[in-house]
């Protein structure tokens, strides 16, 4: 999901989650009935709270696109507003904890990072606390009960946030990853029934499976009879990764197709022998041109150089 | 309509190992599972219901959908009450059998499921978890 | 379900329409047995396009096939095993043998009539 106020899947947690994580930040009964008490303080006033949030966040610059963005700006003040209500609402269940993971996010979208976040979220705590500080203009220790009462809520508030930015930064980095595999593992069509697979780069068990994958369907998509695998740009080429391309070759043989396997470096097929890595199985050709020569081979095609006799 | 959760194929004849692997991919499809997957999951059932079928005569397939940490998986058990496997260890060698089989079947399984768990004893049938997990 | 098996010229061709039991593919093997000698066929395509599970009972019986009709003096090509079937073969450690594979039927026959360069790619264990 890239755009859409979805709940992010961190964030959905099972009713019994959400008791763990209220009984982690010790919100007991007696501090809801005190946060209870707090509703003018945060909801009379919940304008100005959410504007020493987001003026905290425009004034250092730390609001990524937030103010580059209108419609994402719109929505983070109204849900900051809604989270000002619901804050003494005494309804700390699923629903509220879906809400802050809507509004963290949002954040991650409009790219606020951590240090954002927290500088803007301390200006709010300390715009209600200011606020709550009023409620008992004589009485400090009253006050001070109060506040740590909601301090709970408020923390209990950050942890949320940071599950759900953590979640997406994740998210983005996996998703990247998924885009520098298909990127490096192009199968390419030279002619007709003919099909290069240059690897490059490490082969981890995923990778090799998904290349698998790409190059079964391909045969299977473009009709390709010879199949020219280099290697020539994997470094490491251990037991697993040749093992794996023993299976490649099997598979791909089941269907119908010839791999040539080319650039095999002399020392890695030194150490697969050692290693008792049956290679009989493969056809292997030192190197990209014989590969390709003895493709044309295969699909009983002949390159002759056009003018000598 | 929503997949059930669990579901009990009975092994009797060989047209049961058919529907069981067609039910486990239709399971394994509502665990989140796609692609090769699903052709590797029914691969393994079909492996373990024939050994039901050439080793015990009959038995059962229990499918269901199960998830631990936020994935899901499907898990597959083969029960039957056969004559059981005197030597685990040894049938889970690659190239062994007593039966009509290649022996291929169970290490076969094992290696095309995430979680393979077999309890058998002499006597005693036999009984085998395995778990493929959504990615 | 049986397998309907048709002639054409010295080609036999079985078309897998759907999922197979056990007893399904050991009629396969007798009829194909059978029709090799009264029509003194020359090659054989088994097509499992549509196969979505090819296990170790399948993969013996294809070969079985395959060994029975070379007695008989017929080549048999095994067409259209899909990408998914063949990666759950490999790791399954199941092989066809010295069995022909081809792409599809097309392919299949090109490679028993020894049209074009015939055949090549198509003889696994060669």
């Amino acid at each position: 999901m890239t755009d859409g106020y979805n709940t992010p899947p961190a964030a959905q947690l099972t009713d019994a989650e959400v008791e763990r994580r209220r009984r982690v930040f010790g919100l007991t009964a007696e501090d809801l009935a005190r946060i209870a008490e707090l509703r003018s303080a945060v909801v009379d006033h919940r304008a100005e709270h959410t504007a020493a949030f987001f003026d905290h966040l425009a004034r250092v610059d730390e609001g990524g696109d937030l103010f580059r963005r209108p419609e994402l700006l719109d929505e983070a003040r109204r849900l900051k507003e809604e989270h000002m209500v619901s804050l003494v609402s005494g309804d700390y269940g699923r629903a509220y904890i879906e809400q802050r993971a809507r509004l963290g996010a949002l954040f991650g979208r409009a790219r606020i990072d951590m240090r954002g976040f927290l500088s803007a979220f301390q200006m709010l705590i300390g715009s209600i606390v200011r606020r709550v500080a009023e409620l008992h203009p004589t009485d400090t220790v009253a006050a001070m009960d109060r506040v740590v009462s909601i301090r709970k809520l408020l923390f209990l508030d950050i942890s949320i946030i940071q599950d759900v930015m953590i979640a997406e930064r994740e998210q983005m980095i996996l998703n990247q990853q998924e885009a520098i595999r298909e990127l490096s593992t192009p199968t390419l069509q030279l002619r007709d029934r003919l099909l290069i697979l240059p690897i490059i780069g490490l082969l981890d068990s995923f990778r090799a499976k998904q290349l698998t994958e790409n190059l079964l369907r391909s045969i299977r998509d473009r009709r390709a009879k010879v199949v020219v695998m280099d290697i020539t740009g994997v470094a490491t080429v251990d037991s697993k990764v040749a093992n794996h391309l023993i299976q490649t070759v099997a598979a791909a043989r089941l269907m119908g197709a010839q791999v040539i396997i080319t650039g095999l470096a002399a020392e890695v097929a030194q150490s697969l022998v050692t290693l008792g890595v049956d290679l009989t199985d493969l056809n292997t050709v030192g190197d990209l041109q014989g590969g390709l020569e003895e493709a044309e081979r295969l699909l009983g095609l002949e390159t002759r150089r056009i003018g000598s006799a | 309509m929503p997949a059930p959760e669990a579901v009990r194929v009975a092994i009797q004849r060989d047209a049961d190992i058919v529907a069981a692997r067609q039910r486990g991919r239709e399971m394994a499809t509502a665990a989140g599972i796609s692609g090769s997957d699903l052709t590797l999951i029914a691969t393994a059932i079909s492996e373990v219901a024939r050994n039901i079928l050439a080793y015990a005569r009959e038995g059962e397939i229990l499918l269901s959908v199960e998830s631990r940490d936020g994935r899901c998986c499907l898990q597959v058990i083969a029960a039957d009450e056969g004559p059981g496997i005197a030597d685990v260890e040894l049938a889970m060698r690659d190239g062994y059998s007593t039966g009509k089989s290649l022996g291929l079947g169970l290490p076969g399984a094992r290696r095309l499921m995430d979680e393979f768990d077999i309890v058998s004893a002499a006597g005693a049938g036999t009984r085998i978890t395995m778990r493929k997990w959504a990615r | 379900m049986a397998v309907p098996i048709l002639k054409q010229g010295p080609v036999l061709i079985a078309t897998v329409q759907d999922a197979l039991t056990d007893r399904d593919l050991i009629q396969l093997r007798d009829d194909i047995a059978a029709r090799v000698g009264i029509l003194r066929s020359t090659g054989v395509v088994i097509d499992v396009t549509l196969l979505d599970v090819l296990d170790s009972f399948a993969c013996r019986t294809l070969r079985g096939i395959a060994e029975t009709a070379r007695l008989r003096g017929a080549r048999t090509v095994v067409a259209g095993i899909q990408p998914d079937v063949a990666m759950s073969m490999v790791q399954l450690g199941l092989t066809l043998g010295a069995t022909a594979t081809a792409l599809d039927l097309e392919e299949a026959l090109e490679a028993l009539m020894g049209v074009g360069e015939g055949g090549i790619g198509a003889y696994a264990g060669s």
